[in-house]
């Protein structure tokens, strides 16, 4: 389980995370949502010690890994590239590389995380083919390499920053897929988007930030079950103006 | 089944996705799509294939054990039930369902039993009619 707890930061001093708290855990899809600007992307970064917190705790299987509560910085980096694998929104490896120059890249970088037999398949599910250079790839699949890439590392919790956002119709279904199959078998998923169609019925729970808060957080079955609600209902609830 | 016959396409988003899930395996044993005794997909190749998360159909499984709509016994694969005053009582539970679903779309029509009925009658047998020649 991650356990956040408190989160504070500040960006150019205006406060933009005021004590967000939640948990996710192993085997579940998280969802967490909000308005542009809410601070979703924040919080993943947060949890993968890219910016620096004014407070609050970060807890991974246990253990605290927020740098000002914790001890070494070093310590601390190997042990989140052991339990967590993060997607940024976009792919982060240089334009002129080939794609199996940066599936290598990926094995030298991360040994014993890497599992090049997964990217394998991962490729060939998505249909990508290891001669391409990344700059000559379309924004689809830009988008389904970047996963590959984060997915492929054997790690037990998995942060995913807008995986549809700016891509046709069939490559976010065949991205949906992978919510539904043994890649993300027994792992923990966070996922941010804005496209939420997409995943809605695939959600096991969701997060709702607002003004720097968790303003709900909710198991999307039991919101069904209990009150006829569909996941939009509520958030038209939380954020309509 | 085909491995695309699991599929279930468009999902209501306002009532439990396992429940859902349920309902379709209960139109095809009533449909005869599913039989009695039938091996059924593991939970997870169900997940696959109906793209649906795996935390899903699992629920779904269970609410079916729990009305022994399916067994599963030790290793082996989960089957539709062999029992017969379950699998009759499918069919009788999604034929009332859909007439309540009926009475509560025409409830404020001011129409009598008799009026309905003849039109429930006609159109049936159209229906049927239409079915027979399909086949």
């Amino acid at each position: 389980m991650i356990e956040v707890r408190d989160l504070r930061l500040r960006y150019f001093r205006k406060p933009v995370l005021k004590g967000v708290s939640f948990t996710m855990e192993k085997g579940q899809i998280t969802c967490l949502a909000g308005l542009n600007g809410a601070g979703k992307s924040t919080v993943l970064k947060a949890i993968m010690g890219l910016v620096p917190l004014d407070g609050g705790s970060i807890r991974i299987d246990g253990t605290e890994t927020a740098l000002h509560l914790a001890g070494n910085r070093r310590d601390l980096n190997r042990f989140r590239v052991q339990h967590v694998s993060y997607i940024p929104d976009r792919l982060a490896m240089p334009p002129s590389m080939k794609l199996w120059e940066a599936l290598r890249f990926m094995d030298d970088f991360y040994p014993g995380i890497w599992n090049g037999g997964k990217a394998k398949e991962m490729m060939t599910f998505f249909g990508l083919g290891e001669r391409e250079r990344i700059a000559n790839l379309s924004k689809g699949n830009a988008a389904k390499f970047n996963l590959v890439l984060g997915l492929a590392l054997d790690t037990p919790y998995v942060l995913m920053d807008e995986p549809f956002s700016g891509i046709d119709l069939f490559s976010r279904e065949a991205i949906a897929e992978v919510f539904s199959n043994s890649w993300l078998e027994d792992r923990g998923v966070l996922i941010t988007t804005h496209e939420i169609q997409e995943v809605e019925h695939l959600i096991d729970k969701m997060v709702m930030l607002k003004d720097g808060v968790v303003a709900m957080a909710f198991d999307s079955e039991e919101m069904r079950l209990a009150e006829n609600k569909s996941i939009i209902d509520v958030m038209r609830e939380v954020y309509r103006p | 089944m085909a491995p695309e016959d699991w599929l279930m396409f468009e999902f209501n988003t306002r009532e439990p996705v396992y429940l859902q899930v349920v309902r379709h395996f209960k139109q095809w044993i009533a449909t005869g799509r599913l039989k009695a005794g039938d091996t059924i997909p593991s939970r997870r190749e169900l997940a696959v294939l109906a793209k649906i998360n795996p935390n899903t159909a699992q629920r779904a499984y269970r609410e079916m054990e729990e009305q022994r709509l399916i067994v599963t016994e030790g290793n082996s694969p989960s089957r539709i039930t062999g029992d017969e005053r379950i699998l009759r009582s499918i069919r009788t539970e999604l034929i009332e369902d859909a007439v309540d679903q009926f009475l509560m779309l025409i409830k404020h029509i001011d129409v009598s039993t008799d009026e309905l009925l003849e039109l429930i009658r006609q159109k049936h047998a159209v229906n049927r009619s239409g079915r027979e020649t399909e086949q």
